[in-house]
């Protein structure tokens, strides 16, 4: 679980002064925080931004100073296959990742939306998956997709699906599918969740109203429901897509990108760079694209709520 | 049967294959190594064995050493994240000071980061203050994220205590601080229990910080550790299952008795309003 979103406060109006003014000394109540995020998350970004046009290897980081190289790095490497590879990788990931949650969240939804006993605490459980640690989540993953003794290939066969045994982390193919639906069991309750609650807002005139000119279940599912539950639908994929094209731990810990680098997504590949080839620079390219994605949906994001609040 | 009881019965069943995964590794935690190699796999152990925990998880003094890590780090970044957090999210939600909007889009912006962005160049600057392979770098690492998701969940509390309650506060003579500490925080308790427990989870599993700051054997938390052992145990499945339960564990008890908290905290701070 990395990060909760928090859709409605952001653009709350600022409260202004109504008698007089606030206190000076109120600033330093925000003050700690901005200065935190400014010195760790702010300052490291933007010295990151700046490596990706030096020509930074081991030597420079031990000794400080680097040369000055423009766009160099960045033209080796958008000239490079690998880069572009890991690029593409990481939509195919990503988009994968966004359609198997946002699918497998709205069906929890619609099914846990409706009243029943129990119903609270079987949706909390469901969260269980996803406030469980990464490591815990991929190490379990790896061992049910086990070719030779894993759970998954033992129902497999027990039902005639399969003979033998099935490397699904060996082969690049099965490797990606198993990465992402690893990734969508987890996000899946978070998106259910969001779901519901985007579901009881629907109202009911709505389905009577569908009723009476004759509309069936699937109708009204078509007709009714997926519109009103349109930007909900909408928050939702945009915040897996982030959290999804950010992900380095579950892919890391069940592949380490492999095999022959097929789910080598962008984060691994900056990871690889840096920590393993010590080319600091290409490593900041690699992340400064990374920055890019998630700013443009970012500014989608924003645009939405907007558009939400107006409506 | 009625409507409702197919429900149950349906919704019964997808709860239990959702979380066969957890099931899976308990199940196979208390297997004997052989058990582990069954065609088909046994869906209970018979006869339940802690052979793997006494030999993965005790017999192991490296998981010991990364399971203290990592609640060093974790209790560690749940304080200061406390310490930083819970005044802004007030400031924020009550106070008539500026910038309230860019710092509410700076502190949302900065969730979408993803971590491996801070990691790299994090590496680098810490290693030129002394901070890699440091408690404070670990921690200050995973505050740089949890911070703003603390103030993001914290800060409706604070909206929900009336500006009134506040104002009549400062006009009997409370300083601001004053108002924060006798009137706005016990009542916003709830919101400081959900942001502690997500920000410690948070850390709990936290990875790639670990991976990245912690380069020595001596600080790496418990996630470091399995990663670096996943391929020391090869086929030692029920081990690795033992281990992966032990990290688990903390987390399921937390959830189990402050789940109201964490999920209350999930779904507010994703969609009300």
């Amino acid at each position: 679980m990395t990060a909760v979103l928090d859709r409605t406060r952001t653009p709350a109006p600022a409260h202004r002064p109504r008698r007089r003014a606030g206190n000076r000394t109120d600033q330093l109540f925000l003050l700690p925080a901005v200065a935190f995020v400014a010195v760790t998350v702010v300052y490291p970004l933007i010295y990151s931004v700046v490596q990706a046009f030096q020509d930074v290897g081991l030597r420079e980081v031990i000794r400080g100073g680097a040369d000055w190289v423009g766009f160099a790095n960045f033209a080796d490497q958008f000239g490079r296959a690998e880069f572009w590879q890991a690029l593409w990788l990481s939509l195919v990931y990503t988009v994968g990742t966004v359609v198997l949650t946002y699918a497998g969240g709205l069906a929890l939804a619609l099914l846990f939306v409706r009243r029943f006993a129990g119903r609270n605490v079987m949706r909390a459980l469901l969260m269980l998956a996803w406030i469980l640690p990464t490591v815990v989540g991929a190490n379990v993953w790896r061992w049910l997709l086990d070719g030779s003794y894993g759970l998954l290939n033992a129902v497999l066969r027990g039902l005639g699906l399969i003979d033998g045994d099935l490397f699904w982390l060996g082969q690049p193919g099965p490797a990606m599918v198993s990465v992402i639906a690893a990734t969508a069991w987890s996000f899946a309750p978070f998106a259910m969740i969001l779901l519901v609650a985007g579901l009881q807002g629907v109202p009911t005139m709505l389905y009577e109203a569908a009723r009476i000119d004759g509309a069936g279940a699937w109708q009204q599912f078509r007709h009714v429901t997926l519109p009103a539950l349109r930007p909900v639908s909408v928050t939702v994929m945009l915040l897996i897509f982030i959290f999804a094209f950010k992900t380095f731990d579950t892919i890391y810990l069940m592949t380490r990108g492999g095999p022959g680098g097929a789910t080598l997504t962008l984060p691994l590949y900056a990871f690889q760079e840096a920590f393993e080839f010590r080319r600091y620079d290409t490593a900041a390219v690699a992340t400064t694209v990374m920055l890019l994605v998630p700013l443009v949906l970012s500014i989608f994001y924003f645009r939405s709520l907007r558009r939400e609040e107006t409506a | 049967m009625t409507r409702e009881r197919i429900r149950l019965v349906v919704a019964v069943a997808v709860t239990a294959v959702y979380l066969l995964p957890v099931y899976w590794m308990l199940n196979t935690s208390f297997k004997q190594q052989a058990d582990v190699f069954a065609r088909p796999p046994a869906l209970v152990p018979v006869p339940p064995t802690l052979s793997a925990y006494q030999s993965a998880v005790f017999d192991d003094p490296d998981i010991g050493r990364g399971l203290l890590n990592t609640f060093v780090i974790a209790t560690g970044t749940t304080l200061l994240t406390l310490v930083v957090a819970v005044p802004a999210a007030f400031a924020l939600a009550r106070l008539r000071i500026r910038w309230v909007t860019p710092a509410l889009l700076l502190f949302l912006a900065v969730q979408m980061i993803p971590a491996v962005n801070l990691a790299l160049p994090m590496f680098v600057l810490f290693g030129r203050v002394g901070l890699v392979n440091t408690y404070a770098g670990l921690i200050i690492a995973n505050c740089s994220l949890s911070i703003p998701l603390a103030i993001t969940i914290m800060r409706p509390y604070f909206l929900s205590v009336p500006g009134e309650v506040l104002e009549a506060a400062r006009v009997d003579g409370c300083t601001t601080f004053g108002a924060f500490v006798r009137v706005a925080l016990p009542v916003s308790i709830p919101g400081v229990i959900t942001m502690a427990v997500v920000s410690f989870l948070g850390a709990w599993g936290e990875f790639v910080f670990g991976l990245a700051l912690a380069t020595g054997d001596e600080l790496q938390p418990v996630s470091v550790v399995i990663a670096k052992l996943t391929n020391a145990f090869g086929t030692r499945w029920n081990e690795l299952m033992a281990v992966s339960a032990v990290v688990a564990v903390p987390v399921i008890v937390l959830f189990v008795l402050l789940q109201r908290y964490i999920v209350a905290g999930l779904t507010d701070g994703a969609t009300k309003g």
